[in-house]
């Protein structure tokens, strides 16, 4: 059998220690170091890229039903406004806030906010419709101040600053990746035009003539939102890179 | 911009010969109210709305809303500009088989062909037309040989069925190719639509024809059945030898005469002179070889792979056809030509 002993310590181990215990203590009376977010009355100032409650902007919205394809969680719901558009709408209580209906948005009308703390009384509230997803939630702010932490090689730290956090962040919506919407057989296409039909943008245009029906994307004007490539019958148009 | 992909291209749309109708209206006014419509449906396999729908006959309900007029149902439709197919065609092989591991009409070959071509890796899709006991045709996409144990497929049911409408599905999902089971008239239509578009050509990969004579709508024969005191529930399986009907039930048969079919035979059938399935790849049907077997034609080099692939494995017995035996049903179809009414 394996006897473990206590470790042996020569006196000037020992006494270096001891030094080191009852200067920290001393340290600690004199200024001592608190890790806590005294929530609510601070708030921990959090990176712009948060991922929070999401804000949503229905000028921007061309209704591509990207942002409830992408959501894993299936919190999103696309519901028909009574302008005949789909606007999403967002349950809370599915949301895994992983936001890649945000990253995905081609038109950047789905926004990340700051705020993580809003509360609700039952599963039923927390299914948010469009219209309380224009602005952000009512929550009561008892903060005066807000905390940074500051991690050094040995050290957590804390910095303290008077003052509210703004929460709704003023970065520039996100444009996804860019993409346009191209065809890759075009010998397959149909002519059907229900690619025109669909797209939000105007990007993509059909002429009749004489025996013929030129198909043109705008490449420009194209959002990459792929409403016409899910919707071709000929399943022939492709999103790529732009 | 990445080399995948055109963002202008043109599409060439066929003339119509009447000008100020749409596409739909004018392949209604030369096929489908002339009585040449076979109800192939190959123009409900490409309408890129999903419009065209089979009932008694083929129907566009709705379609001054819905159509798009993008002539699609026109080019692909092979009547439209008639051209008919009669005669046994070319072929590589004659022969007679019986598989072992199915039970179909007689030898089950085209069962065989199908799955032999899955298990070869020339396809990983095909369509089956199964029946439910009222013997209504139901559409499966078979994924895996060992579908076929538990589902109702194979066998003659002598109605139409809607396969083509789920080619277009079969062609989107696949990743090698799409094998499919039709009568002659399908068989043509499938190859119009690899004629005209490409997605249909790199995706069909096996057209198996069958031996036909004609087909019947589901209600009328059911009725005709009902009429002559065929039991449905216990119908086991239908079968035209040596000029009769014969449904075979659980206590016994009835049989007969076809040519009592007549009154109710479907006026696409009617001017229908292609007995084989001329532009399959390979036909299969029942006259032409001794009971129980098959007669497959064999007409392009991939069926005859499959045929090389089946008899190497050992999944089939084959033996002697005689392609003469097929003469008087050819004969008989061919003399149909006279219910084309030219222009």
């Amino acid at each position: 059998m394996k006897k473990v002993a206590t470790p042996e310590y020569d006196i000037k181990d020992k006494l270096k220690y001891h030094v080191s215990a009852l200067s920290t203590a001393a340290k600690e009376v004199v200024l001592p170091l608190n890790i806590t977010t005294h929530y609510p009355r601070e708030r921990k100032k959090m990176p712009d890229c948060f991922r929070g409650y999401i804000l949503f902007d229905p000028e921007r919205c061309i209704s591509c039903f990207e942002c409830s394809f992408v959501c894993p969680a299936n919190a999103i719901w696309m519901k028909e406004a009574p302008s005949g558009r789909y606007y999403p709408t967002l349950d809370y209580g599915k949301c895994i806030f992983c936001h890649f209906c945000v990253d995905t948005c081609p038109g950047g009308a789905l926004k990340q906010t700051k705020i993580h703390d809003v509360a609700y009384k039952d599963m039923d509230e927390m299914f948010t419709l469009t219209e309380e997803m224009i602005e952000p939630p009512e929550i009561i702010r008892e903060d005066e101040g807000y905390v940074e932490y500051e991690i050094d090689k040995e050290d957590l730290s804390l910095k303290r600053t008077k003052g509210i956090d703004k929460l709704i962040v003023d970065v520039a919506p996100s444009q996804g990746v860019p993409m346009v919407s191209l065809c890759v057989e075009p010998e397959s296409c149909l002519g059907c035009g229900i690619c025109e039909g669909m797209c939000e943008s105007g990007a993509v245009s059909s002429l009749k003539e004489d025996g013929m029906v030129r198909m043109k994307i705008d490449v420009d004007k194209c959002t990459g939102c792929g409403l016409c490539v899910k919707e071709c019958s000929m399943q022939i148009l492709r999103l790529v890179r732009k | 911009m990445a080399a995948i992909g055109v963002s202008e291209w043109e599409v060439k749309i066929p003339e119509k010969p009447q000008k100020d109708k749409l596409y739909f209206e004018n392949l209604k006014a030369k096929v489908i109210d002339t009585n040449l419509c076979s109800r192939c449906l190959t123009c409900a396999c490409v309408c890129p709305v999903d419009g065209i729908i089979a009932t008694d006959g083929v129907e566009f309900p709705n379609y001054e809303e819905e159509c798009t007029d993008c002539g699609a149902c026109v080019r692909v439709c092979p009547r439209f500009v008639y051209e008919p197919k009669s005669g046994m065609g070319d072929y590589i092989e004659f022969i007679a088989g019986r598989s072992k591991r199915f039970k179909g009409q007689d030898g089950a070959m085209a069962t065989e062909l199908i799955v032999s071509a899955m298990e070869m890796g020339m396809i990983d899709r095909g369509l089956f037309v199964g029946r439910d006991e009222q013997w209504v045709t139901e559409i499966f996409h078979v994924r895996d040989p060992e579908q076929l144990e538990v589902l109702p497929l194979g066998g003659t049911k002598y109605t139409f069925a809607s396969v083509l409408p789920e080619l277009k599905k079969a062609a989107r999902f696949t990743k090698k190719g799409v094998g499919i089971v039709g009568t002659p008239c399908m068989v043509s239509g499938v190859r119009k639509l690899q004629q005209e578009f490409p997605f249909f050509r790199e995706r069909i990969k096996l057209v198996v024809g069958l031996f036909c004579t004609e087909n019947f709508h589901h209600d009328e024969l059911t009725k005709y059945l009902k009429e002559k005191g065929v039991d449905f529930s216990k119908l086991i399986k239908t079968d035209i030898t040596m000029g009769k009907f014969i449904a075979t039930m659980t206590d016994g048969e009835v049989k007969f005469k076809v040519k009592a079919l007549e009154e109710i035979l479907p006026s696409g059938c009617n001017v229908c002179t292609d007995f084989t399935a001329v532009e399959s790849d390979a036909s299969v049907g029942s006259v032409g070889s001794a009971a129980g077997f098959s007669t497959v034609a064999v007409r392009e080099e991939n069926a005859k792979k499959i045929i090389d692939f089946i008899k190497k494995k050992g999944y089939a017995d084959f033996g002697e056809a005689d392609p003469a035996q097929l003469d008087f049903l050819i004969g008989h179809k061919k003399k149909r030509e006279e219910n084309i009414k030219r222009d």
